[in-house]
């Protein structure tokens, strides 16, 4: 019972222990300003230290039960009514992280559907001087289809044709390319920046001249 | 069936007792209640001003000295369903009160054939008001926002616990109680405490002090409120009783600033009768409803209005 009245957040803020969450948000807003500044409801009743210390719990009390998984935490543990379990705030932030581990995010890797050939493997890595064609033959190596590429990437098969045909006249403006050829690369397990570069310097020489 | 008695309280004197008074009995009136309001301010009443009336012998006085039961006191308001009875106006007859006249007054009161009866306290905590206070079914308390008026609720809050603890305790218990609050107020206090959780550490009383009390809790009504802060503040009081004694009030709600009252009391005519259609107005029959039916929540009600 000790650790209970001493440590029990739903009578530092004055709720009833089953109430939705807004009542708890709105109940410590005005916890809030009953103990800080000068309220007049407080004057000859707690002292400005006695109401800074009242204040500190009511944060206390709403960084738990403001928090959904802290707050079921914390009703699981008043639950259980064991003796000399540990309520403070260190403790349900401790066990919080335990209970609900965060897992890594998973990394969107696709199956990988294509016979490895270790010569083109080699011949892509040294590639310098990326053109259409070799864009087309490495999505043809990694088994992309023009509709499947497209579907993945986004980019209408249209433009992956030109593209690959490095034909700017039916492609839009450079900006827009670049960022069909990087997303592109991207798909295709390629250097973004390295691939970009080279094909869009390329692609700039043979824009129309103004 | 037995009429109900309402008395409305208050630490400091001019925070808007009578004026509440009258508009919960006018408001009380429009819910098609018969309401009878005693005004027992013993020294300087005027309930009869807020009223639209002068004021008229015989007054509670008669009644005070034994010379003629309540009932024969009653006179007729302005308002329909509404009567009055006239308090001590005459000061130089101050109105004597021995230890059993508030709780006979309650006592005779409520066999008046009236749905309610309200009875209007002076200020302060004189013993006769605490008597009439604590015998009621429904007990408010009056604040406005100053800090003045919030100060002597406390202490007019504290008179009240006092007072019903001497009615259960020993007067050497009593001297006991008063020790130990008054060492509880002295103490440095850290964290979370109450009152209530001292008593029994310290003294072994028994922690059921305030469980009679709390049956009928005390309505904070806050008066004259110019701002949401305004609002608020019945809130903020609450929990201050809540941490400070551990005991529960409730807060009824708050009547706005009218510059308007001030007009009519000016006037000498019922505010809730000269503007009838005000947000005040509103708020009125609101306290008046959740005295009614203490069940509903007043914010839930103002919600369904």
């Amino acid at each position: 019972m000790e650790v209970q009245s001493r440590y029990n957040y739903y009578d530092i803020l004055e709720v009833p222990q089953h109430c939705p969450q807004h009542d708890i948000t709105m109940a410590y807003e005005r916890a809030r300003l009953t103990y800080s500044g000068d309220n007049p409801a407080i004057y000859t009743m707690f002292s400005s230290e006695e109401a800074r210390h009242l204040l500190q719990l009511v944060e206390e009390a709403f960084s738990v039960l403001g928090n959904k998984t802290l707050r079921a935490l914390y009703d699981e543990k008043i639950g259980q009514k064991r003796v000399g379990s540990d309520l403070s705030f260190a403790a349900l932030q401790s066990e919080s992280k335990v209970v609900f581990k965060e897992t890594a995010k998973r990394v969107h890797s696709p199956k990988q559907d294509y016979k490895v050939n270790p010569d083109f493997e080699t011949e892509i890595r040294s590639c310098s001087e990326w053109t259409g064609e070799m864009l087309k033959k490495v999505r043809e190596y990694k088994n992309f289809t023009l509709e499947k590429l497209s579907d993945t990437t986004k980019v209408g098969s249209y433009y992956i044709n030109a593209i690959e045909g490095e034909d700017p006249k039916n492609l839009p403006a450079a900006v827009y390319v670049r960022g069909y050829v990087s997303q592109l690369s991207k798909v295709l397990g390629l250097d973004e920046k390295r691939v970009c570069d080279s094909y869009m310097k390329r692609f700039k020489e043979r824009l129309p001249k103004t | 069936m037995s009429a109900k008695v309402w008395a409305i309280g208050a630490g400091k004197g001019g925070v808007g007792k009578s004026f509440v008074t009258a508009s919960l009995g006018i408001s009380l009136t429009k819910l098609g209640q018969s309401v009878l309001v005693i005004d027992f301010d013993l020294g300087g009443a005027n309930l009869h001003t807020h009223l639209g009336l002068d004021p008229s012998l015989p007054s509670l006085q008669s009644y005070l000295s034994g010379e003629s039961p309540l009932a024969n006191l009653i006179r007729p308001t302005p308002v329909p369903r509404l009567s009055l009875i006239q308090g001590c106006w005459d000061v130089w007859e101050h109105g004597r009160c021995t230890d059993q006249t508030a709780v006979n007054l309650v006592e005779e009161a409520r066999k008046l054939p009236y749905d309610v009866v309200l009875i209007d306290l002076g200020p302060g905590t004189g013993k006769c008001g605490l008597d009439a206070f604590s015998q009621a079914d429904q007990k408010v308390l009056v604040t406005s926002p100053e800090p003045t008026s919030v100060e002597k609720n406390y202490r007019f809050l504290e008179a009240f616990i006092l007072h019903r603890a001497s009615q259960s305790c020993s007067p050497e218990g009593l001297q006991e109680l008063k020790k130990s609050l008054q060492k509880f107020r002295a103490e440095k206090k850290k964290g979370f405490f109450s009152f209530r959780q001292h008593l029994s550490e310290t003294g072994g009383f028994s922690p059921n002090l305030f469980s009679e009390i709390l049956e009928q809790p005390v309505h904070i009504v806050v008066n004259s409120s110019r701002s949401h802060d305004d609002q608020q503040l019945g809130y903020a009081v609450r929990s201050v009783c809540k941490k400070y004694y551990d005991l529960r009030v409730n807060y009824l709600g708050a009547i706005d600033f009218d510059n308007a009252v001030w007009h009519a009391v000016r006037n000498r005519e019922p505010f809730l009768i000269a503007k009838p259609f005000t947000t005040l107005s509103g708020q009125f029959l609101n306290l008046a409803r959740s005295l009614q039916e203490p069940e509903i929540p007043f914010t839930l009600q103002r919600a369904a209005v």
